[in-house]
């Protein structure tokens, strides 16, 4: 895999333009089936990945993101360059072997996200310049095995955030509520904002709402890019409104029935998602989509 | 661009055809199920952890494993109870075989009776018997754990609780048939003239938060079967009377029995329940004519059972209960547990109950209700009072709970005793619960220190219920222990507690004897006896040097006046050596009570002291024995042995047991995925028009 890289990293300047066919030899492999060397090359990342998956230490939501990857690279494989971007597929050469390379000191997760990056880079090289390329990558990056990472790094920091917020919007509402920790003490009953609540899984079906959507729309990366930080805001505002609504349920004396509780986090999360939708639109869609 | 189409397979053609529009139908169906079934076929419990011995607390036993493994070693347990008097004496036996091809160490907790006092252990094997020896535990483990590795076989029985013990049998190989025998003895005493024989099948999963948790207590790892599943094992029970009385109106709430020779004082019991080892056995009975086998029993000790000691029981029942013409209201505050362990059927039974004590209390009487499970709650800020209104919407409340989440009662109790309470108003705590807890003796110290200015009745609700628990907080709350298997049994219960309160059978009472010079009297206070609430009998034990004569004198002030109840001393009796066992075993549960109200392990020595005197298992002292044969140098592999739930209990008492308290999670991923993808079609679909 990485002598063939090393071939494509010198493609002949006399070629490009007049013969990109001959200067590539792509008629013996197509962009998708370097795409897929690309990835094999990066296997021991890929087997962790499954079996991580596999033995339940994560949710298998980055299937989704990888399922939905390749379909759209399917969909569109006839927008994917002849010639590729040599200075992007250089540094997915790179990459891979830094990832590689990686395994032998970091954490699995972190080679692994070093591998996604070089996936991306490879993407980057043989998407069109003018398409969507950003939310593809997103879309690598959400394929790894993030959840459990997240909540881990990233849960606590987030519960906190999550249960002052709805506090005072509980005291908002003329609630008696505090927090304590990560804890909320409303109308005297104890409830706690734990490591499921966090929103940490609302994290990813938005950014994998906008990738999607974004990719989809065929939004300009730089676009994109910049309406990114807006995911994270709708986010916050969105868990924190689940949150504020299920604590004022669950603290009544008769508490709240599991399918209402269910019930509420998925028309809250499709309220977030939608309102990711709008954001992230692109200016025209994709007819192949 | 200029197509260029590849040699070998479609995907390596460059560029694709672009998909028609069902062919991005089909896509996306495909994808949505593809992710679908990725998200619910792998369930987070996917590790083999069969070889792992889980630290404490209970969990699901996982099917599979290795097959040369045989899992499931215990075959059959044979009960045979005698009963003689009011001492009962239980034989058990259990069958271990293994008919896997590996050597294995069986460990099963199982559940005793409360005052159990377990005094002798055999080990049958291979055609030779192995009498266990009473050692101190710690050594006793060391001792099994040394035999284990050096290939030997060994048995050890450990106290966990007063009414939950553990059995390991080490090295057990293929095509071993060992036979584990023990014995105990229990004093079955009559409640208003009806005996009741209690014989627990089955240790509930007890809610438990280790010490990496903050937890303060520790419980062995219990694994259980799923509600429904029914152990492999099988069970057998026999009770024979053997009753100076003709026994009659033998029944059974609990089990399918046949009854031989009712009527006479050799009456045989034998369940016949297909599945019978999933929740208490009950056996009522009578003797002839309304009368009971009390009164004073002597053992005289000079023979070899004796050692020296010569051993006294008085079982007296109190008079009738007479209603007082004046009822002073009264406040009450009922604590019921709404944990995952209550879901279902015990927690309905609580409904009938609680509909049953709250819907009887009189207008004059106060009441507050506070539900637990991981926290609690206070129905109402202060006591209410008992008007239809304040009644209706308290059941209503309590009709709307389904159980759920843990059982965190220590909180729950604190929260009780930090109440404020009028002096002049007479409070009664009322405590709702399976008693699925490890905290035993946490709550006994609380329910001493912090609510003796209050009754405490503890009611028991479900089909196995922790009695060690529910006895315990009667006796520290200076109350009445109820069991309510049933709600047909709901009604009569909760009257039972209301003659109680209302009018308690014998008060400042006290005790002397009369020309018997005696010692080591349990209770010891004989000037300050805890007050008769029912129809149950003052017990004391002792022990009695000189002349077997005289009489016990019991005074006490009952609704009529001052009660006086003399019952003469009669001649030794040669049969009754179980006294030497119960009077060591009521000293042992008072030294344990008093731990607990201290903290700490500060009568250690005491116990061990008594255990290993009087060949008692206690939680300081266990029986060990050990073949003295090397049999094999392969290490044996551990082997839990799971216990079915509690017959109406549910699933949720083990797989809720670490929700502490309500909390907010998200709703499930694969749910949520679908909305998302679902969305993100609706929007795709809307095209131009948003």
């Amino acid at each position: 895999m990485q002598l063939v890289t090393s071939m494509w990293m010198r493609p002949r300047a006399t070629f490009i333009g007049t013969a990109p066919v001959l200067a590539c030899r792509p008629s013996y492999l197509s962009p998708l089936a370097w795409l897929g060397l690309q990835a094999a090359a990066l296997w021991p990342h890929g087997a962790w990945m499954a079996r991580r998956v596999q033995d339940g230490s994560d949710e298998p939501l980055g299937l989704a993101a990888l399922a939905l990857l390749l379909m759209l690279l399917v969909a569109r494989s006839h927008t994917l360059r002849i010639a590729p971007h040599t200075g992007w597929l250089a540094a997915s050469a790179l990459l891979t072997l830094a990832a590689n390379a990686a395994l032998l000191a970091a954490p699995p997760l972190l080679c692994a996200l070093i591998g996604a990056l070089a996936l991306a880079a490879a993407l980057m090289a043989w998407l069109p310049a003018r398409g969507p390329r950003a939310p593809l990558a997103g879309l690598v990056v959400l394929a790894l095995p993030l959840i459990s990472s997240l909540q881990y790094y990233g849960g606590y920091p987030l519960r906190v955030l999550t249960a002052q917020l709805s506090a005072w919007a509980l005291q908002f509402a003329g609630i008696a509520a505090e927090r304590a920790g990560t804890s909320m003490l409303v109308r005297g009953q104890l409830v706690i904002v734990d490591a499921p609540c966090s929103g940490v899984q609302m994290v990813w079906m938005a950014y994998f709402c906008a990738c999607a959507v974004a990719a989809l729309t065929v939004l300009r990366d730089g676009d994109f890019l910049k309406r990114l930080p807006a995911i994270g805001a709708l986010v916050l505002v969105g868990n924190v409104l689940r949150n504020s609504l299920l604590v004022a349920l669950e603290s009544r004396p008769q508490g709240l029935d599991a399918d209402i509780h269910q019930a509420i986090g998925l028309v809250v999360l499709a309220m977030v998602c939608a309102a990711v939708a709008v954001t992230m639109k692109g200016a025209r869609h994709d007819d192949l989509a | 661009m200029r197509r260029v189409r590849g040699p070998v397979f479609p995907l390596l053609r460059h560029p694709l055809a672009p998909l028609s529009r069902t062919g991005r139908v089909v896509v996306c169906v495909l994808f949505a199920l593809w992710a679908f079934a990725m998200s619910v076929a792998w369930s987070p419990a996917f590790a083999d952890d069969s070889q792992a011995a889980p630290a404490e607390g209970p969990y699901f036993q996982l099917a599979g494993g290795d097959p040369a493994i045989d899992r499931l070693p215990l075959k059959s347990t044979q009960v045979d109870a005698r009963i003689a008097g009011v001492i009962a004496d239980v034989t058990i036996t259990q069958r271990y075989k293994n008919e896997g091809q590996r050597p294995i160490e069986a460990r099963y907790v199982f559940p005793g009776s409360t005052r159990a006092a377990v005094h002798a252990m055999q080990v049958r094997l291979g055609g030779r018997v192995l009498n266990a020896k009473i050692e101190e535990k710690q050594r006793a483990r060391i001792q099994h754990e040394t035999a284990k590795r050096e290939g030997k076989t060994s048995a050890l029985l450990e106290q966990e609780r007063p009414n939950v013990f553990q059995m390991n049998v080490a090295n057990i190989l293929p095509g071993d048939d060992i036979l584990v025998e023990l014995r105990y003895t229990e004093l079955v005493a009559p409640t208003e003239g009806r005996y009741e024989f209690v014989f627990p099948t089955v240790v509930g999963p007890r809610y438990h938060k280790p010490s990496t948790a903050g937890g303060s207590s520790s419980f062995p790892a219990t694994p259980h079967l799923k509600e429904g599943e029914a152990p492999n094992s099988s069970f057998a029970m026999t009770v024979r009377f053997a009753s100076p009385l003709p026994v009659g109106e033998l029944r059974s709430p609990s089990h399918g029995i046949e009854v031989a020779g009712e009527g006479t004082p050799q009456a045989e019991v034998t369940v016949n329940d297909t599945v019978s080892h999933n929740r208490d056995f009950i056996l009522h009975y009578r003797l002839a004519g309304e009368r009971t086998a009390t009164g004073l029993t002597l053992f005289q000790g000079d023979g070899p059972d004796g050692g020296g000691e010569n051993f006294f029981l008085a079982v007296v029942e109190p008079p009738l209960a007479i209603a007082p013409a004046q009822i002073n209201p009264r406040e009450y505050v009922f604590v019921v547990d709404i944990s995952g362990s209550m879901h279902g059927y015990p927690l309905n039974t609580a409904k009938v109950l609680l509909r049953n004590l709250i819907g009887h209390l009189r207008p004059t009487d106060t009441f507050n209700v506070m539900l637990f499970s991981g926290s609690s709650q206070m129905l109402n800020p202060a006591p209410v009072a008992a008007t239809r209104a304040n009644i209706d919407r308290a059941i209503a409340t309590i009709d709307q709970q389904r159980g759920g989440g843990s059982t965190e009662i220590v909180p729950a109790l604190k929260r009780i005793a930090a109440l404020p309470k009028a002096s002049d108003v007479s409070r009664s705590v009322i405590v709702v619960t399976d008693g699925y807890v490890t905290v035993e003796n946490e709550v006994f110290q609380l329910v001493r220190r912090n609510l003796g200015n209050s009754n405490v009745f503890a009611f028991g609700i479900g089909t196995s219920v922790n009695r060690h628990l529910i006895e315990g907080i009667a006796r520290a709350g200076q109350g009445e222990p109820f069991v309510v298997t049933k709600p047909e049994m709901a009604a009569a219960q909760a009257e039972r507690l209301r003659k109680m309160i209302d009018a308690p059978v014998l008060t400042q009472l006290k005790a002397r004897f009369d020309g018997l010079e005696v010692y080591d009297v349990e209770p010891a206070t004989l000037d300050a006896l805890p007050d008769v609430l029912g129809g149950r009998p003052v017990l004391l034990y002792g022990k009695w040097r000189g002349e077997p004569r005289g009489q016990l004198v019991l005074e006490g002030q009952a609704a009529t006046g001052t009660h006086t109840e003399v019952v003469p001393v009669r001649a030794p009796d040669a049969d009754a050596s179980a006294l030497r066992h119960l009077w060591a075993r009521s000293r042992i549960q008072q030294l344990s009570d008093q731990e607990a109200l201290e903290g700490g392990s500060g009568q250690r020595d005491a116990i061990t002291a008594l255990g290993l005197h009087y060949s008692l298992l206690t939680q300081y002292t266990s029986f060990i024995a050990i073949d003295q044969i090397v049999r094999t140098s392969e290490a044996a592999v551990p082997v839990n042995r799971p216990l079915p739930l509690p017959q109406g209990v549910s699933n949720l008492a083990v797989g809720e047991v670490g929700a502490a308290v309500p909390s907010t999670p998200e709703p499930a991923a694969w749910l949520s995925l679908l909305v998302v993808l679902g969305l993100v079609g609706v929007a795709l679909s809307r095209r131009g028009k948003w």
